[in-house]
């Protein structure tokens, strides 16, 4: 008897046909705050020393930008990039290490969760007190804000690997080395880099802490500069070049992400078959 | 004559719980053996030790009168869901439990038999339930086994696509010169693909009862339908209390 | 005729009664004010309960919260948290410049509060030596002007020192520490650093020091003048208090601070002068000479008009009445 081919359409194994551009719908909201925001100043609702015209702070961008800009972004990105370096290499290292050692969990695991439950910026004041006032503290501080949620998505993500896959692995013999390679990391992927996209968006969040705290260049150092000259203009400046590079960052990530990711039969991916 | 395959299990626990005691089952070559039984009676427990997953019991599995312990290549083993890798590709899955570079050839001939010729680069999510069941049935074929255990293959799918895979599964013992162990529900699937049906008790001891099925091969479903050994066997599942 | 002068006549009546209604309907429900450090007579105010004798008969609360720098007191003041702030004059122009609704009806003091200060065995001698050096400053305070127009003074900018915005309290830490090779100092922890961390004085200028400026919000001194006016009184009595026990007020500074008595009398005795509160030309002088540093610095936005700004702040005339003649 021939064996039957299934009359099934082949699925597209091709590249996804290119998705017709839409209307970017996202810009809506801000575009619609900014021009709230215009109005009201200008009119008069909204007290210009509180909150100061959009166009003004465009106006403080364009200043900035001939008077120091570079200088202060690159500080930014770069303790950001460093201190995230050292926070998620540390904890995919030590996340690995729980949790595929059973000893190692009992040793260390209890501990790092106490650390875990200490309020982020309560590390400041000991940071300063212990390093001083340099590079050292801040990118200390931006690695352990990065570390946790890197650290608990590698844990999390290999203990909840479906033990039908490892017993898989098991049944072709594989070596715990080649195990936990083959099977255990792919299937932990997605929580990582779910841990890995929040550990960068909190480094971006301790990077403003650190520099808060003394530093000469940056961006926390221009939001406390405008602080401290009753500048709101610089303040907001500061503030909407960190969303921008925070966002821009996260995107970057999530591309990352999907790419990775692109075989999870999930909710987020339900229009790609 | 040394049996292919030569399972004794003296005891297997669960706990405080005694799965099997006593348990014996020969499997010939090229046989095709059905086991069925009452639920928790302990048919893939058996199918675990025989594939050498399971180490904790008292007893011993011979390979032509050699005993192993553990995994063993010439012993596949396909699970009742298809557990396939969802990151690799069919192709890719196939391969998996072989060292060694890919053999294209074999891949495409593999996905031809089952029935999935050109899938060989589709991902997993993109296949329905019978479709990765076949994967599944390729990936264990792919490594050239002796011995295939089967713990309720078709259990998931869909009537029809179940007497597909039933088909396939049929065409490929008899392509690769296979001997298979089945466990299964399904008397029709038992009658249907075995040389031999084992009933087994759910109180934990030897086989209850042995059922050779003489029908001609390929099996016609509609002659089976009226074979007497239906309800012979429909009276011991009764008699062990399964129904 | 006769019923236009009836309606006169009725108006005006209206506008009479109207007076001591407007007033009694401008009923404040708490004072909000600050004390600091660097204003001892805030701190013997406070520590007396003047003010709250002041207001209590008419049940308005006084609520004191501690102001860590001018800095600080200049953002409670713009972003309305506290109604009347004690700042430096300079840095209460460059707050006004950038628009903080504020004015400046009293001046608490006229201190020399502030030096360039580095530690004991500093190889650093001269201005010029700060080039390219780490210097602790607290941004948007007298320190840190005093430090720019210092460095302007032998042709150095700010870039071409490492500024490190640092509190007072905080910069004198780091000093000690070795952290930063020099500090703008503020007292009393400049007479803390110098009297037990045997800190130098690098540089000083008395005529650099911009004046202790009691700052009120614009919206407040137009709804509650009576009030204000009562706050400055209490002022006064407070001034006139130091003025006759020095001694004694530096106990309360040491004790409020916690500082040592030596350190509170080389601040209260020494390096403080209460006899001028009536704010005058000599303030508006004294602003005008320093004003440029904020533009050339780049701290206001380009195109401001600092005179504008200066004559909008200080308030030449509200207090006359209320300082006496000691």
């Amino acid at each position: 008897m021939k064996p039957h081919t299934i009359d099934l359409p082949l699925p597209a194994s091709a590249p996804a046909p290119r998705k017709p551009w839409r209307l970017p719908l996202g810009l809506l909201l801000p575009l619609l705050a900014v021009a709230a925001l215009e109005f009201g100043v200008r009119s008069g609702l909204v007290p210009a020393n509180l909150m100061p015209a959009p166009s003004e702070i465009a106006t403080t961008l364009a200043w900035l930008a001939q008077n120091g800009l570079p200088g202060h972004l690159a500080s930014s990105c770069l303790r950001v990039a460093a201190g995230f370096a050292i926070g998620a290499s540390l904890a995919l290292v030590l996340g690995a290490a729980v949790a595929l050692n059973h000893r190692t969990e009992r040793l260390l695991d209890p501990s790092f969760q106490a650390l875990r439950a200490i309020p982020s910026l309560a590390w400041v004041p000991l940071l300063l007190l212990w390093f001083g006032i340099d590079e050292t503290p801040k990118l200390i501080l931006i690695a352990i804000g990065a570390f946790f949620p890197v650290y608990m998505g590698v844990v999390s993500g290999i203990r909840g690997v479906d033990r039908k896959l490892l017993e898989v692995g098991q049944l072709y013999r594989l070596s715990p080395l080649a195990l936990a390679r083959r099977v255990l990391l792919p299937a932990a992927l997605p929580a990582v880099l779910t841990g890995l996209r929040n550990g960068l968006s909190l480094a971006w969040m301790f990077m403003v802490a650190a520099e808060l705290i003394a530093a000469s260049q940056g961006l926390g150092y221009l939001l406390s500069d405008g602080r401290e000259s009753s500048r709101a203009d610089i303040m907001l400046a500061a503030i909407v070049l960190l969303a921008l590079l925070g966002k821009f960052s996260d995107t970057a990530m999530g591309a990352l992400e999907a790419r990775l990711l692109s075989w999870r039969d999930s909710y987020a991916n339900r229009s790609a078959r | 004559m040394t049996a292919l395959l030569e399972l004794a299990v003296d005891d297997k626990r669960y706990g405080t719980r005694t799965i099997l005691r006593g348990f014996h089952l020969r499997l010939e070559v090229g046989e095709v053996v059905s086991l069925i039984g009452a639920s928790g009676c302990g048919k893939s427990s058996l199918l675990s030790i025989a594939a050498g997953l399971d180490g904790q019991y008292r007893g011993s599995v011979r390979l032509r009168g050699g005993a192993i312990r553990g995994t063993h290549a010439e012993i596949g083993l396909i699970f009742q869901e298809p557990r396939l890798f969802p990151w690799l590709t069919v192709e890719q899955n196939v391969v998996f439990g072989a060292d060694g570079a890919p053999d294209d050839g074999r891949i495409a001939a593999l996905l031809e038999e089952v029935g999935l010729a050109g899938y060989g680069k589709s991902l997993p999510k993109q296949l329905s339930g019978g479709q990765a069941q076949r994967v599944a049935i390729a990936r264990g074929l792919y490594t050239q086994p002796r011995v295939l255990l089967l713990d309720e293959p078709f259990s998931a799918v869909d009537a029809f696509t179940r007497m597909r895979l039933q088909d396939l599964l049929a065409r490929v013992a008899e392509q690769h010169r296979l001997s298979v162990l089945l466990v299964t529900h399904d008397i029709d699937e038992a009658l249907y693909l075995s040389d031999r049906i084992v009933l087994m008790d759910g109180v934990p001891g030897p086989a209850r009862a042995e059922f050779e099925v003489d029908h001609a091969r390929p099996r016609e479903r509609a002659v089976l339908a009226t074979s007497k050994l239906k309800p012979a066997i429909l009276d011991s599942l009764h008699a062990v209390h399964a129904i | 005729m006769q019923r236009r002068s009836l309606l006169q006549l009725a108006a005006s009546g209206l506008a009479l009664s109207a007076l001591p209604l407007s007033s009694r309907a401008a009923n404040l429900e708490e004072l909000r004010l600050d004390y600091a450090y660097y204003s001892p007579t805030s701190l013997v105010l406070r520590h007396f309960g003047w003010l709250e004798e002041a207001f209590k008969a008419e049940g308005t609360r006084v609520k004191w919260v501690l102001s860590a720098g001018s800095n600080r007191a200049l953002e409670y003041l713009n972003a309305n948290s506290i109604d009347i702030g004690s700042s430096a004059g300079l840095a209460a122009l460059l707050a006004k410049a950038n628009g903080t609704p504020i004015r400046t009806p009293y001046i608490y003091s006229r201190p020399e509060w502030t030096a360039l200060v580095v530690p004991k065995n500093s190889p650093i001698r001269t201005l010029a030596d700060l080039k390219g050096k780490k210097v602790a400053a607290t941004k948007g305070t007298d320190p840190y002007l005093f430090l720019l127009r210092s460095l302007q003074s032998v042709g150095l900018r700010r870039n071409d020192i490492e500024h490190v915005a640092l509190q007072h309290a905080d910069g004198r830490a780091a000093l000690e520490q070795g952290r930063v090779d020099a500090w703008a100092g503020l007292d009393p922890h400049m007479a803390a650093a110098e009297l037990e961390g045997g800190a130098r004085l690098l540089y000083r200028n008395v005529s650099f020091n911009t004046y202790g400026f009691l700052n009120v919000r614009e919206d407040f001194l137009v709804k509650y003048p009576q009030q204000t006016a009562r706050v400055i009184a209490a002022y006064e009595k407070a001034r006139l208090w130091t003025r006759a026990n020095p001694s004694e007020a530096a106990k309360i500074l040491a004790s409020e601070a916690k500082v040592s008595l030596p350190v509170a009398l080389l601040q209260v005795k020494l390096r403080s002068d209460f006899s001028n509160p009536q704010p005058s030309n000599e303030h508006l002088k004294a602003l005008q000479l320093a004003a440029p540093i904020l533009r050339e610095e780049a701290l206001v936005k380009p195109g401001t008009d600092l005179n504008a700004a200066i004559a909008g702040l200080i308030d030449t005339r509200f207090a006359q009445q209320l300082i006496a003649r000691a």
